[in-house]
């Protein structure tokens, strides 16, 4: 994301550190939010931005100046310009107040690569909100909101370790109407994101197998339908049933099931006694390759084993104890 | 990547253009290429997409610029001078203008021009000027915070907002903050002594009479008509024909040009007439004019404030008049003004160039001869002019060195300035002491205001004579040759009218008009600490000091937020018309029309169900159409709003089926 950069430069010493100091405030007074989640009147904060801060100097000059001269028309278009100003403080407050945070999911994602949170957000009111943005220290996503409309700011954080990471503190913010005054709200959010291993670049070929992966003909994952479970953080988006979810007012998802008669085994012990996180790199590589060639594969771990099967129910399933590896 | 999207940088040019008019009226033509040449430049770049400027060429259009600036002032050091380097500089700064700081920083002094424009003029036009200005401001600052929102974002924003629903949204804005803005105005405190000195020079040029008087200079003010001075008067005022307004006296004569004397200036005034007698009470309201007289009836009685009453009964103040002034005066017209003339000032009353006019020299000693008595002798001129083809007329000729020689024997075809210099002449060959008087006659009275507007063409030049036992008394020579001068004013005794639109009915209308520019220097141009201090007299509170201004102001601000608040609250915002909605609406209606009535409450795919049930050979579009609305509604990747809409629009249930 080349945007990351510019919100980092963006704030200046006092404003991180004042940043940082409210984050603690927020964090030890309300803590992390419970969503759905409704921005209220004392969740938000409003402050003049850098250019409000200009804005509100030339103000005071032409106040001044009107005074000195005993000009009445400067004073008065003065007067009449930090009265508007004022009002657009009113205006940023309300553009934000009432949003509902209903929900924070993001799709599980690979060591460097970068996770997108999805913040959804309901705005239940009959006026439209506009051009709300989520900030975070990484990433900026902004949208409008419709009249009892829904939408989503989709925040990126880029995984460093595998586990479970949590999404960093966020705002979601407005400038509105003029980008003098600034309001916002800051979010300590519960949501994580799993972060799988990072799958090795040149991983040996796959043990026990009579196909080799040359055969890699079958593109895609099963396409057989075998019912549905409810929706996942992690599931393809492509497979949420959506005539189902809407009728039951919650997200379902499809599974699928493609089953296969070869497989090979992989297994954590026969990797002998490398480093951890390059073993679980490497059956990381494993596991992708067999999905990719439709080679049912089966996977032990210590303490943990899963039968050979294929799809990406399976492909997710093995992942997930790679990343939860060791914790 | 802060980039303020196409054509948003069309409306801060269209706010700094705005901003820029009263400026631009009055700038000298190269300055005015040069402020538009960027400016131009920049439109024709973001609709044509040219390239930005290099460095070098911007840099070398900024000298350029900046050398037409000085050469065509010559001197800096001017308001206007100092107001069109801001204006050029921020036509300049508009070449490289590609980012929403650089926008924001020109909109922003843009408004900082427009409040410039209120130490040239604070007509009561000027709000009107900086009300639109303010308007075009907040629309483009909108539309840049708006760009800037979503600076980091590449997909469009769903809510459209036309630029006329940003344009009622900052109208009601403005709207909702003037209350506030009023407040602030009328209790916020002001300064009873300025903080830093305010510069001599404000206006694009000094007007009304001058220093000096030579045929010709009160025949130019004679073309403008703008206000000079408004009178109220306390009481009874005088008639029309008796409103002489004294202002810079004259005592030194070189052969065409009347000028001040030592006397005139430098002494104060030696006897003073009493205020027990005086006739005329009465407040002038003096447009700024840059230079130092202040005018009046005979004869004031003191001075006002920072102004000197001479000898000869100017008023001179200290500072020239840059703002709006007003001031009050007591006038004695019954009063001799130096029964005994001293010798030093008899011989400057006397004081005439050797061999000039010999003709008229002449004439006066003849005439002399015949009339000893010296206001015998003055009546005798006043009837020669009187009864002789003397024109009163615009169209004098120019005069030679012997100008009262030409005049009085050829020409014959002056204004007062010819009759006044002439007639002193004369006087003064007959050894009779006489001083040129110039100053406006007469007036218009308002009747709705109740006051006098004296306009510049109301300008006139009169002398006095020192006669013995009466002092200084007025004679006006101009009188005797058209008395419709003093009785209809200066216009009205012309034959024709001074241009195209100039008609009796035509000024008439004009001069009643004024009393919404004067009401409104009354009300807002002169308010300030003295009037503040007396806001609340009706309330018993005589003064206000400014902290109790400053706790009415508090309150004042309190009810206001009380009343606009939950007002400001409820506004909906620019383009708050959600397309979704819309197209929803309109397919429940056309069910409705079909015979199917849905209850608000359901959603969407309930509302589905029971339509397909009632109109089952329509159920499959029906069911499309609430599988569009809830994918745009709900899922995360929602196909595009057009596709609703053209869903709906093809949707034509049938009504027999149900």
């Amino acid at each position: 994301m080349t945007q990351s950069t510019a919100i980092v430069e963006e704030k200046s010493g006092i404003g991180q550190r004042f940043d940082s100091w409210l984050l603690e405030r927020v964090r030890r007074r309300r803590g992390p939010a419970n969503l759905p989640f409704t921005l209220e009147y004392r969740h938000i904060y409003v402050l003049p931005t850098s250019f409000g801060v200009g804005f509100g100097v030339l103000l005071a000059l032409m106040v001044i100046g009107g005074l000195n001269f005993n000009n009445n028309m400067t004073l008065m278009l003065g007067f009449l310009l930090a009265a508007i100003a004022q009002l657009t403080t009113l205006l940023a407050y309300r553009n934000l107040v009432g949003i509902r945070i209903e929900a924070i999911i993001a799709r599980p994602v690979f060591v460097d690569e970068s996770a997108g949170f999805r913040v959804m957000l309901r705005n239940p009111e009959e006026r439209s909100r506009f051009a709300v943005r989520a900030v975070s220290p990484e990433s900026v996503d902004c949208s409008d909101l419709g009249p009892q409309n829904s939408g989503q700011l989709e925040l990126q954080q880029i995984a460093v370790r595998r586990g479970w990471m949590p999404m960093d503190p966020f705002r979601i913010e407005n400038s509105y109407p003029l980008g003098l005054f600034r309001a916002w709200s800051v979010i300590v959010p519960q949501a994580r994101c799993l972060v799988y291993p990072k799958p090795a670049l040149h991983p040996p070929a796959l043990p026990q197998t009579g196909r080799g992966d040359e055969g890699a003909a079958h593109q895609g994952e099963g396409e057989h339908f075998h019912g549905l479970r409810e929706f996942q953080p992690g599931d393809p988006l492509r497979r949420i049933a959506w005539r189902t979810s809407a009728r039951h007012q919650k997200l379902y998802s499809r599974v699928m099931e493609d089953p296969r008669e070869e497989a090979c085994e992989l297994n954590w012990y026969l990797l002998g006694s490398g480093d951890t996180e390059e073993k679980l790199s490497i059956l990381t590589a494993w596991i992708l390759r067999a999905e990719r060639s439709q080679i049912p594969y089966s996977l032990e771990m210590p303490g943990e084993a899963l039968p050979a099967e294929l799809g990406e129910e399976h492909r997710d399933a093995c992942l997930k104890i790679l990343a939860l590896h060791g914790s | 990547m802060n980039d303020p999207g196409r054509y948003t940088i069309l409306w801060v040019i269209a706010t700094l253009c705005l901003a820029l008019v009263p400026q631009a009226i009055s700038m000298p033509l190269p300055v005015l290429i040069a402020t538009s040449l960027p400016l131009l430049w920049r439109v024709g770049s973001e609709i044509n997409r040219w390239k930005p400027l290099p460095a070098l060429v911007r840099h070398g259009a900024t000298a350029l610029v900046l050398v037409t600036l000085f050469v065509s002032y010559g001197d800096m050091s001017g308001r206007r001078a100092a107001v069109s380097l801001l204006a050029v500089m921020l036509a300049l700064k508009m070449i490289e203008c590609y980012r929403i700081r650089d926008a924001r920083f020109v909109v922003c002094f843009s408004l900082f021009l427009c409040a410039t424009q209120f130490l040239f003029a604070q007509g009561v036009l000027m709000p009107v000027y900086a009300g639109t200005t303010v308007i075009l401001a907040l629309v483009t600052l909108a539309q840049l915070q708006r760009s800037e929102a979503w600076a980091y974002e590449g997909t469009p924003p769903a809510v459209k907002a036309s630029w006329l629903s940003e344009l009622s949204f900052s109208l009601r804005l403005v709207a909702l903050a003037v209350p506030v803005g009023l407040a602030l105005f009328v209790l916020f405190p002001r300064l009873a002594s300025p903080l830093w000195g305010i510069p001599d020079t404000t206006l694009d040029s000094k007007s009304g009479l001058t220093d000096s008087m030579s045929p010709g200079s009160i025949q130019s003010l004679f073309m403008d008509d703008s206000p000079a001075f408004r009178v109220e008067f306390d009481g009874a005022a005088p008639p029309v024909s008796q409103l002489y307004w004294r202002g810079p006296i004259f005592w030194y004569f070189d052969g065409t040009t009347w000028e001040g004397g030592i006397y005139g200036v430098n002494a104060t005034a030696a006897d003073e007439p009493g205020e027990g007698e005086a006739g005329w009470d009465y407040t002038v309201q003096i447009e700024p004019n840059e230079r130092n007289w202040l005018f009046a009836l005979d004869y004031p009685t003191s001075a006002p404030e920072d102004t000197t009453l001479t000898m000869d009964f100017q008023l001179i103040r200290d500072q020239p008049i840059t703002q709006l002034l007003q001031y009050r005066i007591l006038s004695n017209p019954n009063f001799t003004d130096m029964p005994e003339l001293i010798s030093a000032l008899r011989a400057q009353a006397l004081d005439l160039p050797e061999d000039s006019n010999p003709r008229t020299r002449q004439l006066v000693r003849q005439w002399r001869q015949q009339t000893p008595g010296d206001p015998e002798f003055v009546q005798r001129v006043l009837d020669h002019f009187n009864r002789e083809p003397f024109h009163y007329s615009l169209e004098a000729p120019l005069l030679g060195r012997n100008s009262v020689d030409e005049f009085l024997f050829d020409t014959r075809t002056g204004f007062c300035e010819h009759y006044a210099s002439t007639f002193a002449v004369m006087m003064r060959m007959a050894g009779i002491p006489t001083r040129i008087v110039t100053g406006y006659m007469g007036g218009w009275y308002n009747r709705f205001g109740n006051y006098v507007l004296v306009r510049q063409s109301d300008a006139h030049a009169w002398t006095e004579v020192w006669l013995p036992g009466k002092g200084w008394t007025r004679v006006d020579p101009t009188a005797a040759v058209s008395p419709l001068r003093v009785q209809q004013g200066s216009l009205g005794a012309l034959d024709s009218p001074r241009h195209l639109l100039d008609y009796e009915w035509m000024r008439g209308l004009r001069n009643r008009a004024d009393i919404v520019q004067q009401r409104w220097n009354d009300w807002v141009v002169e308010y300030g600490a003295v009037r503040q201090a007396q806001l609340f007299a009706p309330l018993g509170l005589d003064k206000m000091t400014p902290a109790m201004l400053v706790i009415v102001l508090a309150i004042a601000l309190a009810v206001f937020s009380a009343i606009v608040f939950p007002i400001v609250l409820r506004i909906k915002g620019p383009g708050s018309k959600d397309p979704v909605k819309q197209a929803w609406q309109k397919f429940l209606k056309r069910l409705e029309k079909a015979g199917f009535a849905s209850s608000p409450a359901k959603g969407a795919l309930e509302i589905a169900e029971a339509a397909s049930l009632r109109l089952p050979s329509d159920s499959n579009d029906i069911n499309r159409i609430a599988q569009i609305y809830t994918r745009i509604r709900y899922a995360p990747d929602p196909p595009p709003i057009a596709e609703l809409r053209y869903a709906v629009h093809e949707f034509r249930p049938n009504k027999n089926a149900g």
